[in-house]
């Protein structure tokens, strides 16, 4: 059966987790700071493993019925990874949606009243973004749409994926090997009659 | 010919028609894409395009029998490849 016979049927986020070693400046990020409302957790005694057995894991709903969670672990020293590359920081995060930029201008003042000012905010190629770093390190964006996703990004998104995949395979890939596979990719693709654009 | 293919959206299709000023650059229409095709290299200047940042700097598709050489705040150069066959 191939991929594009495959029922896509998965519905989002469920939930997506994070170790926090500060409950209380999470709660007062999340909760109080952002308004994100607490929609359940659960307090395990002894559920755990030996080495932390009690726990919290605690959630905050981020919209459309999907949710962010912590575990904090009692008794257990504080773990922070200092040694992480700003690379790695910042290409690993959570980015939540808002539909508007009066919304994203909300999360904003938010945020620049608090303890936890934004970091930048970014006018990307499709989306325009926020960031802060949470009280636990993690790098967080709210992100709204500048413009519509077309049938043409979708196709191009696929053309990209599918010269990476090749590419990928490679020795040495370089974006300039990506740029020429992609660009054989679409020469096959479209190989038909090309009509030629005038502009006005 | 150097191709350069930016995808036909409303951020991208400045570059073609930037490009397309020059007499010797014919673009077509190449499925989703714009194909700019030229004998020599391709130079779009970023201010003629009006491209913000983020734009700018996403709107190569794909590269055929060049490479980019120049891709800064002002310009955007693709050269021929001296090994095009």
């Amino acid at each position: 059966m191939s991929t594009s016979e495959r029922a896509h049927v998965v519905r989002g986020v469920d939930h997506a987790a994070f170790p926090t070693f500060d409950p209380r400046a999470t709660i007062r990020f999340y909760r109080d700071v952002l308004g994100f409302p607490v929609v359940h957790a659960t307090c395990a005694l002894g559920w755990g493993p030996g080495d932390h057995p009690d726990f919290i894991h605690f959630f905050f709903d981020i919209g459309n019925g999907d949710r962010l969670a912590f575990f904090y672990y009692f008794g257990v020293q504080p773990y922070r990874d200092t040694e992480i590359p700003e690379l790695i920081h910042r290409a690993r995060h959570l980015a939540i949606h808002v539909d508007s930029e009066e919304h994203l201008q909300e999360y904003r003042r938010r945020l620049d009243a608090s303890d936890w000012p934004c970091e930048l905010q970014v006018r990307h190629e499709t989306v325009e973004s926020i960031y802060v770093t949470d009280p636990n390190g993690h790098l967080m964006e709210i992100t709204r749409p500048l413009r519509a996703i077309t049938v043409e990004d979708d196709i191009d998104a696929n053309v990209s994926v599918d010269a990476l995949m090749d590419v990928a395979g490679e020795d040495e890939p370089t974006l300039e090997k990506f740029f020429a596979r992609k660009a054989k990719l679409i020469a096959e693709r479209y190989a038909g009659e090309a009509e030629l654009v005038t502009f006005a | 010919m150097t191709t350069l293919y930016v995808l036909d959206v409303e951020d991208f299709r400045p570059l073609a028609e930037v490009a397309s000023k020059d007499p010797d650059t014919i673009v077509r229409h190449r499925g989703p894409y714009l194909q700019i095709e030229t004998v020599g290299e391709i130079r779009i200047e970023r201010d003629a395009t009006g491209c913000r940042n983020a734009v700018w700097y996403s709107s190569v598709a794909a590269v055929e029998d060049g490479r980019v050489s120049r891709w800064n705040k002002v310009e955007l150069v693709v050269e021929p490849r001296d090994d095009t066959p």
